[in-house]
């Protein structure tokens, strides 16, 4: 047990995290250069101003005329996307453990009200997975990496939940909950997950395309 | 998803598509979509593709998945799951069928509105990806027919309608002719260097609407514009290559445009009442040219129209009495943001306007645009039963009163008046040109 | 009747002389609770202090309970009556103690390769 413990919380955190941040920025320099290559405009056509306006209307629940078309998924995405960085970010445990191996450390949640963005991102995936099953034209775009990587979010939460509540074979589970963070922060850079990088960029481009050129709003 | 496919594709009787398929190999469908996907699908169609979360949030922006009672086939992300996604997740190894029912939905089950992009969270431009699936097409020689006709006119007259340089002069003498007997001393000035304005319109105008040319003439007169129109090709500002994918041939055409007008050294280019020319010129033609705005400053007719007025160079004499509504044109208002000085004219034109829902930049599309009405007879009736939430719209709003659409582009008004018809909507569609002529001070 | 009543009178006296043992008692410690921490996020460590030297073989107070003068240890004196906290200080931000604490326990466990490393195994609920 103290040589796997070791090995996840040793060295496959350094793993996790290079190849996340060396991932996103390999990711994001790459991206900037096939577009300086390929679609050199973009940059011309970026307008800092139309830019964050758009972020700023689509980061705004119900800052657009679809989140108010979709009030459910609007508040569940919201909460989702809120609670799946403010929880781990901030969460108790995860801040000891970073304080003891470097020393540093930073404002943290209580621990009810990490379980309650534990059960927020539990819950949301389970809808996330249902609204993929049942909406039609939700289902008809899904392949088999879309509940792949659904998994691969709820995993960490799920097993997280399990070991703090210490439920049977909570060891196990912390084990894999361990793991399975760290296969979630390597995914990011190279899954859909990227969103996450290139999220501000897209949305970044249209609202210029939209504000700058064509004197409309993207929202 | 193979088999539907298959089955779908075997129905198409499209010429240009039947015609086109017969002529490809797998090896050569391969190639070119390679060919395209690296030369030309760069950092933009890699994130687009890459990010896509399948989150279904954009079908409900488009009005073919609405008017298919919510199909997810036609839904946007729908029609790039079944062609974009497919191509690059077989790496161009797609059959022929595939090829021609991929051909067949981007050009005639996506107008190409944008409605969708302004519904996806992460700002995809789905618009973009479907044209990137008619510049495959267009390379591999599978375009619909109707709308490769305009394009093959474009290249050999440089204007969409096949109209002889002799009979665009005669069209316009024509015009100046009728107009006289309403005003003497109306002149349409061709080829007048270093006019204020260069006035140009689409293929169409001279070839069946020349009226729009007239009443035009009788704007410029009554504002006392300093304006002109070439004698030459360049005269036309559409541009069906932009929808078939051919941008080669879409830069010459904006090249000769801008050309004319440099030629005859004019302050700004007014654009006639379409909204294709309006996105060619103003916002894509130009960049396939280098040029990050267009060279010479463009306005759209609509903008025009509402300087003319707030600046009391255009006079109304009497408003128009019956209620009217207001269409926004996709490329005149999510391509230029024009719907409250497009409502601006139509207020101080019109005694009662209507607001159809939804509006302005959420406007639902006429079903016309992106070409899909330039695919001809063979789409006709997809291209209406695509559009049945469009013909809903519109009874809301004649239910409330409006007896006339005010639709500032030509391909609404043929989108709308097909909807409207088989509807048996009983609505009648005008331009702003036309409004302002019927209701403005003229010299007695 | 009577039987019932002294079963019951010695049953109080045996837990009350049990509870003043156990709380007196320095060498039969059974959790590590420190009084500092005011607001607790997790049951207190669970601490059998004369089974827990014995197995690990400890036999030096100081290991443990060490004392500093002047950021120097100083050797052959203990602090086995003073609280952690009494030098350690919390200065509203109880996570430097927190981490004393875990590095005093786990860290030590992790050296030796023996004895529990996940939260739930000492903060048992």
């Amino acid at each position: 047990m103290h040589d796997i413990y070791d090995f996840v919380s040793g060295p496959m955190v350094w793993v996790s995290l290079i190849i996340f941040a060396a991932g996103c920025i390999y990711r994001f320099i790459s991206m900037a250069l096939l577009a300086k290559e390929k679609d050199p405009f973009l940059y011309n056509y970026m307008s800092p101003y139309h830019a964050l306006r758009s972020i700023f209307h689509w980061l705004t629940p119900f800052g657009s005329e679809n989140m108010r078309k979709n009030p459910v998924f609007t508040i569940v995405a919201f909460s989702f996307h809120i609670c799946v960085v403010i929880a781990p970010l901030f969460l108790f445990a995860h801040i000891i453990l970073i304080k003891q191996s470097w020393n540093v450390s930073w404002w943290f949640i209580s621990d009810t009200m990490a379980d309650i963005m534990t059960l927020i991102v539990i819950a949301s995936c389970v809808f996330f997975l249902i609204r993929r099953i049942v909406r039609p034209e939700v289902k008809f775009l899904t392949s088999a990496s879309d509940y792949i990587i659904l998994a691969m979010v709820a995993a960490p939460f799920i097993t997280g939940f399990w070991t703090y509540h210490q439920f049977a074979g909570c060891r196990i589970m912390g084990i894999i909950h361990i793991l399975s963070g760290e296969i979630l922060l390597a995914a990011i850079p190279f899954t859909r997950l990227s969103h996450m990088i290139f999220f501000p960029i897209s949305r970044g481009y249209i609202g210029s395309e939209f504000g700058a050129i064509r004197h409309a709003k993207d929202w | 998803m193979a088999e539907s496919v298959k089955n779908a594709a075997a129905e198409i009787t499209d010429a240009g598509i039947v015609g086109g398929a017969a002529k490809l190999t797998p090896e050569k469908i391969e190639k070119v979509i390679n060919n395209v996907l690296k030369a030309e699908g760069g950092a933009r169609l890699k994130t687009y593709v890459d990010i896509c979360a399948h989150c279904g949030l954009c079908s409900e922006a488009c009005h073919f998945y609405l008017s298919h009672d919510n199909d997810p086939k036609f839904s946007p992300a729908g029609k790039v799951k079944q062609t974009v996604w497919e191509i690059i997740k077989k790496k161009g190894r797609v059959d022929v069928e595939f090829i021609k029912r991929a051909s067949e939905i981007a050009s005639t089950e996506c107008n190409l509105c944008r409605r969708c992009v302004m519904y996806c969270p992460f700002g995809i431009d789905i618009a973009y990806l479907l044209l990137t699936v008619r510049r495959i097409c267009h390379k591999l020689g599978i375009t619909p027919q109707y709308i490769q006709d305009t394009a093959h006119s474009h290249s050999a007259t440089a204007n969409q309608m096949w109209v002889k340089e002799d009979e665009w002069i005669d069209s316009l003498m024509w015009q100046e002719d009728e107009a006289r007997a309403e005003i003497p001393d109306l002149r349409i000035p061709l080829e007048k260097e270093g006019a204020d304005i260069f006035y140009s319109v689409i293929g169409p105008e001279p070839k069946f609407r020349a009226q729009l040319i007239y009443q035009a003439a009788v704007i410029m007169h009554v504002a006392g514009m300093n304006w002109t129109m070439p004698a030459t090709p360049g005269w036309d500002n559409s541009d069906m290559c932009m929808f078939t994918g051919d941008f080669e041939m879409m830069a010459r055409l904006k090249k000769i445009h801008f050309e004319s007008a440099a030629r005859l050294k004019v302050k700004k280019i007014v654009m006639g009442e379409c909204g294709h020319a309006f996105r060619s010129v103003h916002d894509v033609g130009n960049r396939a040219l280098s040029w990050k705005m267009p060279p010479i400053p463009v306005i759209h007719a609509i903008e025009f129209y509402y300087e003319l007025i707030r600046d009391g160079k255009i006079k109304i004499a009497k408003k128009f009495d019956k209620p009217v509504t207001f269409h926004d044109p996709c490329n005149t208002v999510r391509g230029r943001g024009l719907h409250e000085m497009g409502r601006y004219v139509a207020n101080a034109t019109c005694e009662t306007l209507i607001e159809m829902h939804p509006n302005r930049e959420h406007n639902y599309c006429c079903g016309a645009g992106g070409g899909v009405i330039n695919c001809g007879p063979p789409y006709k009736m997809s291209r209406i039963d695509g559009d049945k939430i469009k013909a809903e719209q519109l009874a809301a709003v004649k239910a409330k009163g409006a007896q006339t659409i005010i639709a500032p582009c030509h391909n609404c008004h043929g989108g709308l008046e097909d909807l409207i018809h088989h509807h048996k909507l009983d609505m009648n569609i005008k331009f702003l040109g036309d409004i302002i002529y019927e209701t403005m001070e003229k010299p007695e | 009747m009577r039987k019932k009543t002294w079963v019951l009178c010695s049953v109080i006296v045996l837990s009350i002389i049990f509870l003043f043992v156990t709380a007196y008692s320095q060498d039969n410690i059974k959790y590590v609770q420190d009084p500092a921490f005011t607001k607790r996020m997790r049951p207190a460590a669970v601490f059998n202090h004369d089974e827990h030297n014995e197995n690990a073989s400890i036999d030096d107070c100081s290991t443990c309970h060490h004392f500093y003068k002047d950021k120097v240890k100083v050797e052959n004196e203990t602090s086995e009556d003073m609280k952690c906290s009494e030098c350690h200080k919390i200065d509203k931000d109880p996570v430097p103690l927190i981490n004393k604490y875990h590095l005093r326990c786990k860290g030590c466990h992790e050296q030796e390769k023996a004895g529990p490393l996940m939260c739930s195994e000492c903060h048992v609920k």
